[in-house]
């Protein structure tokens, strides 16, 4: 089924790499550059709507991994005779100071996503409009989805002590 | 006319949940709407990485309070796709019941918002009491009125007892019976239609643009149910409506869940009758021991709101690595939510987000 999306994306990007028609579902690798082209020439294919864009933490490897998923509402006229299909995009960049330009001119919906994934792993969205906290209202050394953050600890600083209150608190 | 900041919310009468926006409003009117999440973030997504894969059962549940089990049900999904599980037939019926009774039951519980929201007071006490009359049944049939962790890796936790489906039945007409009573009082009552008809209106290029889904687009009149266009558990096995209506304001998207409410229910009767007998779960690993191969998978449900997905990566262990919830109110509490108040008056405010179906804990997770 995505056998046609793959041969149209290879021919028109040198620089991914593809692994897919499972279950309907296309892997992407693209490089951070290819992102952006790669939205849009799905955009382009009636690809309209952007499910998803995550993030993982590969700590080990020394990168991130944005995640985005892409498919069809309804794949009725106009189609490709693709079927349905699920696109997988996947980019790493490096942990320190990752970048990646931001796709809400072609999806305006990857808006509030990508405020999260600056928010949880501190990836910079070049061009975004708004990238201000979504969730957390402390700053944080290490934004806290990364895999070095350190859940517990951090709960045992922050609200591992009950300050006393009462009357013998003034004592003390 | 000067411009106002407004902040709506946390603490304000007509905010349903824990959940602010900064409003810009000339005189009554908006201008712009800036949501303001947060309240409810606890990090679950982090806190699954800790827990085995098991574990989380409990945890994702607690995503969403007014239907959890959409969220047992697409995690179970996740895990069975990842490790390769097969479901056993009469566990897909199940499945397809038992989210079926809590679509219902989030609906009644949205009605009984949306109802109180508007000053139908009487209206939302029905709602309230018919949604009891469901979480009965689930107290019968898991021990749990809210969180029921019914729905696991392979199928569910146990069969129907004796007698179950003539209870679903007899909970289902008695309920059903109140349709005429609803409709008199609420539905085609023409104070409802005065307020809701016209307001948060979203065009069907706004609601695609912005990851609208649910209700949001069948508003429009887009069939677009993910029980259809991707079936999964038993909703493939038998018959039924997609229901739409056109103008895409409040009116149409609560006429929707009302359609959809009683589909919902005729759905049910259709299942337990084409219910096979057999296995009601699939043994799985020792979940104690239990390491989920090695990928990563998206899969998604309709749950009561629109579509609910989730991006589960596993490197082989015994917790997984990532997983990251697509709930539908995320889109709609966010980016629908911002563009739909824009020009309309601040005591609609609420009106709106009810009818968009809005419930922060799943924005926040």
């Amino acid at each position: 089924m995505s056998e046609a999306l793959k041969g149209r994306l290879e021919a028109i990007f040198r620089d991914i790499e593809t692994d897919g028609g499972r279950e309907g579902r296309l892997t992407v690798r693209a490089p951070a550059a290819s992102v952006l082209p790669v939205l849009r020439q799905l955009r382009s294919e009636r690809y309209d709507y952007l499910q998803l864009v995550s993030c993982v933490d590969w700590i080990d490897d020394g990168e991130l991994e944005i995640v985005h998923v892409v498919s069809r509402y309804l794949d009725g006229e106009g189609g490709l005779g693709d079927g349905p299909v699920r696109v997988v995009l996947k980019t790493r960049v490096p942990r320190t100071g990752a970048v990646l330009p931001t796709a809400i001119e072609v999806y305006p919906i990857a808006e509030p996503y990508e405020r999260e994934v600056h928010e949880l792993f501190g990836v910079r969205f070049e061009g975004h409009p708004r990238l201000t906290p979504l969730f957390l209202e402390r700053d944080y050394e290490i934004p806290p989805f990364r895999k070095d953050f350190d859940t517990r600890q951090y709960v045992e600083d922050v609200f591992g002590s009950v300050p006393r209150v009462g009357e013998d608190s003034q004592d003390s | 006319m000067r411009e106002l900041e407004l902040y709506f919310g946390p603490q304000h009468l007509g905010m349903v949940g824990n959940f602010s926006i900064t409003l810009k409003v000339e005189g009554d009117r908006i201008v712009k709407a800036d949501a303001n999440p947060g309240y409810l973030h606890r990090g679950f997504e982090k806190l699954m990485e800790l827990r085995s894969w098991i574990k989380n059962f409990p945890m994702v549940c607690r995503m969403n309070v007014v239907e959890p089990d959409s969220m047992e049900m697409i995690y179970s999904m996740g895990v069975e796709k990842l490790a390769g599980i097969e479901v056993p037939e009469r566990a897909e019926f199940i499945r397809s019941i038992y989210l079926e009774l809590a679509r219902v039951g989030s609906h009644l519980f949205g009605l009984w918002a949306y109802a109180n929201m508007l000053g139908f007071d009487t209206v939302a006490q029905w709602a309230m009491y018919h949604r009891d009359l469901v979480l009965d049944l689930f107290e019968e049939l898991t021990g749990g009125r809210v969180y029921h962790i019914y729905i696991w890796p392979g199928g569910v936790r146990r069969d129907f007892p004796e007698g179950f489906e003539d209870r679903i039945v007899s909970t289902l007409h008695s309920i059903g019976g109140c349709v005429p009573d609803y409709d008199n009082t609420f539905f085609n009552n023409p104070l409802f239609r005065e307020r809701a008809k016209g307001i948060g209106t979203v065009t069907r290029e706004d609601a695609v643009a912005m990851g609208g889904t649910g209700q949001v687009l069948r508003a429009t009149g887009m069939e677009y149910d993910i029980r259809k266009v991707d079936p999964y558990a038993a909703y493939d096995r038998v018959p039924w409506d997609v229901h739409t209506r056109t103008d895409g304001d409040a009116y149409s998207r609560i006429w929707v869940v009302r359609d959809e409410m009683i589909e919902s229910v005729h759905m049910i009767f259709k299942l337990l009758d084409a219910m096979p007998k057999g296995a009601v779960y699939n043994r799985i690993p020792n979940p104690f021991k239990w390491r989920v191969p090695e990928g990563d998978a998206y899969v998604r449900c309709e749950s009561s709101r629109g579509e609910l997905g989730l991006y589960i990566v596993s490197d082989g262990g015994d917790k997984p690595y990532r997983a990251h919830f697509r709930t539908p109110s995320y889109p709609h509490g966010l980016t629908v939510l911002e563009k739909a108040l824009v020009g309309e008056s601040i005591s609609d405010v609420g009106n709106i987000m009810i009818s968009l179906y809005v419930v922060a804990p799943e924005i926040d997770r």
